[in-house]
């Protein structure tokens, strides 16, 4: 009995002690944007709901989208991102899982801004590529604001454009993360 | 002026009549806003633990039901998020659990409205997925441009 207890406490104390090193929003602003010289308006649309989970022991960083949820200006863009691009009914979410190479540069305890360069996969319209970039780390007030601007070629991730609009439509959309995290206490 | 001419005037004019409304169609379409949920009809109503489960246990057949349908939610408030530019988010379910439907409210209901935490809200709106919980901070369904519906 005297064991279980023992294990139980230690069990405890590990989760408590993984919480204190993870950040997370569900709250997460990701925007991606299309636009070339030609287009006639702006090809960009922003989701309020990612979700993005931070281990600043390990570095490992995850954010996560669910493509219905990109807000855009005009309705019909909307639905042609959704159904003939995106295809969202099928692929419903698009994940990045990565990690900070540079993560022991980072403190973590002290405000101030550092600069990241993270390494990892971008899962969107059910293909998995390679994808890095740089971006910033900003730490204050005990959270974590992430910043950074990942380039995705979208014949890699088999969307394709159509001959009509191909010089409207970017090959490469930039998805834009900003991310605040706050500490994960449970 | 004889009859021939007078028949291929007015083909003229309806032909430029509606080529003049195809323009008008195209250009309302062109710029269509997104629906205000408001006066839109809920497809389907249910509670916010109800669906939670719903995704939580079968996530392929949920999405085919639920995804792009406009639903009528009611459920416990857990808290309420802001984004930085306070934009509210609903946060339902059981507050004993970490899995919560989150409601968007739609910038067009703007910050007015109070909503006490504990008490219980009904909301319409769009649902635009689930997120599972794999990566331990709990799974959620997300509903986005949320209406309040008084009660």
């Amino acid at each position: 009995m005297k064991k279980l207890f023992i294990l139980i406490a230690l069990f405890g104390l590990f989760n408590a002690a993984q919480a204190q090193n993870r950040f997370f929003t569900k709250t997460g602003k990701i925007s991606f944007d299309a636009t070339t010289p030609k287009s006639p308006e702006n090809i960009d649309a922003v989701n309020k709901n990612s979700t993005c989970v931070l281990d600043s022991k390990t570095g490992d960083i995850q954010f996560s989208v669910l493509m219905k949820g990109f807000e855009f200006d005009r309705a019909l863009m909307m639905e042609h991102f959704n159904e003939n691009y995106a295809e969202s009914d099928k692929f419903p979410k698009t994940i990045y899982k990565g990690i900070i190479v540079n993560n022991a540069a980072v403190n973590y305890s002290k405000d101030g801004s550092y600069p990241a360069k993270v390494k990892g996969k971008l899962t969107m319209h059910g293909e998995t590529r390679d994808l890095e970039t740089e971006g910033t780390l900003t730490i204050k007030n005990g959270k974590v604001a992430v910043s950074a601007i990942f380039p995705a070629l979208l014949s890699d991730y088999r969307i394709g454009i159509p001959q009509l609009v191909a010089d409207k439509v970017a090959k490469t959309a930039k998805i834009t993360v900003d991310c605040t995290l706050e500490p994960l206490t449970k | 002026m004889n009859k021939k001419k007078k028949n291929i005037l007015l083909l003229l004019l309806a032909l430029a009549c509606l080529a003049g409304a195809g323009a008008f169609y195209a250009y309302k379409e062109f710029n269509r806003k997104a629906e205000d949920l408001s006066s839109a009809k809920a497809a389907y109503q249910v509670t916010a633990v109800e669906l939670i489960d719903a995704f939580t246990g079968n996530e392929a057949g949920s999405n085919a039901k639920y995804l792009s349908q406009v639903i009528e939610i009611s459920g416990t408030l857990k808290k309420t998020d802001q984004d930085e530019k306070g934009n509210r988010i609903l946060v339902l379910g059981d507050s004993t659990s970490m899995s919560s439907v989150r409601c968007s409210l739609d910038s067009l209901y703007g910050k007015a409205g109070v909503f006490e935490q504990g008490s219980l809200v009904k909301m319409k709106g769009l649902c635009t997925g689930f997120m599972a919980d794999d990566l331990g901070i709990g799974s959620d369904v997300i509903l986005t441009r949320c209406i309040p519906i008084k009660q």
